[in-house]
């Protein structure tokens, strides 16, 4: 098996995180147990609340989900805060059930810590996953909503508010306290909303679409907020239905955590995905094939796979494209997969993933091999690409060595012959009177255009200046008219070419017409030059006899090569009697 | 007559000049480069610019531009472009108006003086000079319907000097022949070419070589 191993990447400051010990997780267990039933028996015992029942059930509705979802998130990602945060937002909620007793201290304690659950919620929400809240404005609107819900709430005691039963009061102020109350619910409620634009971003941000789980429990948060917005104005205002609403806000805030745990067993579920993504494997072992299937497995649609090179000290994609790796801290998270110890490949996926380190874990273990497979695939990609630049150089670079000779011998050799042969001429004018002297002057001068006649073909034959100096148009215009057959040229670009492009063309232009001239017996040709979606197209045809090897322009190999390396195809069809074509698709942005 | 040279190798240009004032023209200019040509050209337009077709700084196309440049801008001053290839697509571009004041010749022909300075003079006198090898290249074609083979050896070698530019007199004078007779020869070519006759040398030059071509 595989010794995969998770690097750390993505994991924000590289703590030791110690797992909650076992016993502290039974004790705050039986604890939430006991909590739970101390409510009802304080909502049953109590002299001052109505439907003691209904109430106790909508506390416990809301305290027993948040403690044991947060114990089992506390258990399962000891990394995370958000567990014992939500462990503690349920105890908090049932301390506001003291308020029930008919004893005055409890009481008092109880409804100092009335509004403070509401607030714990919005915590919970806002720092979903990590258990932190990573950005200034979550942290300021948590910070506003705690010294509205706790610090206004124990002034306003101070000011006698909330009935006879207050131990904490000081003056007694009851209309201050009154509107001290109706500025904390404003105050909490406009930080629900602004806590609900927070979520808002954070699913829009991600850019594309989030894991599902983790969008329902985005959604559910939200609407938490929503409701907890519209009682606390209410609450404010004594506006129309309050019990009706508050029953209802209670209710959608014991969703949260059930959503949480919904999220959980997703994970769960996606687990036993990968006992599909082997049997996945196994059926369909091509690498190609290995990205979706993982992308099915951890439930992240956009993930995707890098390869490491140890030869290129890079990562690249399966075909052997450079790639590169998200920073730490991003939405995207990089997981590494390693193999005695050394990096095989990389995991590029959703940092929502990261909540489910079994998962990855499994993924690892099952994909091993085939990932070790890609990784050798991507291997070879990237050495082919390497090997093609390299074919490409060396064509251009004996291309621009030829280039140089071309212009060396024009502007050099070339030219001095012609005012050497020149200088021949005036001198011969000079010894018109003496035959023998006229002759041999003129006989060097023939002597001369010549070696002129040679040089100029070794010239042309190094470098077609007349491509590089006037478009592959005028030069194919004179390949044509000393073509051995009649041919019909059609040319449609409207613009230069790239040179090596242009070479290339002429190239296999002109040798096609050499075969044609030496093998094909043809009485016609046609060439075929246009540029349409992005690639040029060269096509030669004749209506000679056709069949025979079509490897027999020997030259014709070599043309292969430059078409090639320019990430072209050649192509020939010489069917027996039906001529020969010769067609070349070059890629040209 | 006046001309004024382009010709990046000083060898060459002062073995043109020489040559061309040994013939009596008067060299106006003599010019390294395709912008010196242009300058001299438009302040004291001659009769005639000589272009080498490579010029710096590229040596690609600098000295084609000119040409066609000073063709476009200054209809009255003929062009003769000078090249160590001669490219059938080039003269076809440099032809393209018309055949007027144009010529185009390999380098090497400057080495045949008195030909050269002939095909100067006609080039001055707003007539044309193409390279036989153009003419030649054409007319070696196979081709399957062949309406030059109804042409007798005569008739071929007059069509061969009347594409390159030549007056009825020079072919006259080249072949051997009295004016009448060329121009008997030249019609029964036009004739049997099915080309519409012309009085212009410089026209039939772009007839001739349009036929050839297609």
């Amino acid at each position: 098996m595989a010794g995969a191993a998770c690097a750390g990447y993505g994991r924000p400051g590289g703590r030791v995180i110690h797992a909650p010990r076992p016993l502290t997780l039974w004790a705050l267990a039986l604890a939430g147990c006991a909590a739970a039933a101390t409510s009802v028996a304080l909502a049953l015992t109590s002299d001052h609340v109505n439907e003691p029942g209904l109430q106790a059930a909508l506390m416990d509705w809301i305290t027993v989900p948040f403690i044991f979802s947060g114990l089992i998130a506390w258990w399962r990602r000891p990394a995370s805060r958000i567990g014992p945060l939500m462990v503690g937002a349920g105890f908090t909620t049932f301390l506001g059930t003291f308020q029930w007793t008919n004893a005055d201290v409890l009481h008092t304690l109880g409804v100092a810590f009335d509004l403070l659950p509401a607030v714990l919620f919005m915590h919970v929400y806002l720092a979903f996953p990590s258990g932190r809240l990573e950005r200034w404005p979550a942290r300021v609107i948590v910070a506003t909503a705690y010294v509205a819900a706790f610090g206004l709430q124990l002034v306003g005691m101070a000011l006698g508010g909330f009935g006879p039963h207050n131990l904490l009061e000081v003056v007694a102020a009851p209309h201050p306290a009154a509107v001290l109350l109706q500025v904390q619910l404003v105050t909490i409620s406009a930080c629900c909303v602004a806590g609900i634009g927070v979520l808002a971003a954070r699913r829009r941000e991600a850019g594309r679409p989030r894991r599902r789980s983790v969008a329902l429990l985005l959604d559910s948060f939200a609407l938490g907020l929503v409701m907890v917005a519209v009682l606390f104005v209410i609450g404010a205002f004594d506006g129309p239905a309050f019990e009706t609403i508050r029953r209802a806000t209670f209710f959608v805030l014991g969703l949260g955590p059930v959503a949480f745990l919904i999220g959980l067993l997703d994970a769960r579920l996606a687990r036993s995905a990968v006992a599909g993504l082997i049997v996945d494997l196994r059926a369909n072992p091509a690498p190609a094939h290995l990205r979706d299937a993982l992308a099915r497995a951890v439930c992240d649609p956009s993930l995707k796979l890098a390869y490491w090179l140890p030869e290129f000290e890079s990562w690249a994609d399966l075909e052997g494209r450079p790639a590169t790796l998200p920073e730490p801290g991003g939405s995207r998270v990089a997981t590494l997969i390693e193999r005695d110890g050394a990096p095989v490949a990389a995991l590029v996926h959703d940092s929502s993933v990261h909540d489910e380190p079994e998962l990855l874990a499994a993924v690892r273990a099952a994909a091993g091999l085939a990932l070790e497979n890609a990784r050798l695939q991507a291997e070879l990609a990237a050495r082919v690409e390497e090997l093609r630049g390299s074919r490409l150089r060396v064509i251009e670079a004996g291309q621009k060595e030829r280039q140089r000779l071309e212009r060396n011998l024009h502007d050099g050799a070339q030219q001095r012959l012609v005012a050497l042969s020149l200088e021949l001429s005036l001198l011969k004018k000079r010894v018109d009177g003496d035959p023998e002297a006229s002759t041999r002057v003129e006989h060097a001068r023939d002597e001369l255009a010549l070696s002129l006649q040679e040089l100029r073909d070794i010239a042309h034959g190094l470098h077609p200046a007349v491509v590089s100096g006037h478009g592959l148009t005028v030069a194919l215009e004179s390949l044509a008219a000393h073509a051995p057959v009649p041919v019909r040229l059609t040319v449609e670009l409207d613009d230069r070419l790239p040179e090596p492009l242009e070479v290339a063309a002429y190239y296999l232009v002109s040798e096609s017409l050499a075969n044609i001239g030496k093998h094909a017996h043809a009485t016609s040709a046609t060439i075929d030059v246009a540029r349409t979606n992005g690639r040029v197209v060269v096509e030669i045809a004749d209506d000679g006899v056709g069949g025979a090897d079509v490897e027999r322009g020997l030259g014709l190999r070599g043309l292969a090569d430059r078409v090639e390396a320019l990430d072209g195809r050649l192509r020939i069809w010489a069917p027996d009697g039906h001529g020969t074509r010769v067609r070349a698709e070059i890629p040209c942005a | 007559m006046r001309v004024a040279i382009a010709e990046d190798s000083v060898l060459l240009r002062e073995g043109v000049a020489r040559l061309l004032g040994d013939a009596g023209f008067d060299v106006v200019a003599q010019c390294g480069t395709a912008d010196e040509l242009l300058l001299k050209v438009r302040s004291f337009p001659p009769d005639v610019a000589i272009v080498d077709i490579r010029l710096p700084p590229t040596h690609n196309d600098e000295g084609l531009r000119a040409a066609l440049e000073i063709r476009a801008r200054h209809p009255s001053v003929g062009v003769l472009v000078l090249s160590q290839y001669i490219e059938l697509g080039l003269a076809l571009q440099l032809l393209s108006e018309s055949a007027d004041g144009v010529g185009y010749l390999l380098k090497d022909r400057i080495t045949d003086v008195d030909e050269f300075v002939g095909a100067v003079r006609r080039v001055a006198a707003g007539g044309s000079a193409l390279d036989p090898i153009i003419v030649s290249t054409l007319l070696s074609r196979r081709r399957t319907d062949d309406p030059l083979a109804a042409l007798t050896p005569r008739e071929r070698e007059v069509l061969e000097l009347m594409a390159t530019g030549s007056s009825n007199q020079g072919i006259a004078d080249a072949l051997v022949i009295t004016l009448r007779a060329v121009e008997k020869y030249v019609s029964s070519i036009f004739d049997k070419l099915g080309l519409p006759s012309t009085k212009s040398e410089s026209r039939r030059v772009l007839a001739v070589l349009l036929f050839l071509r297609s």
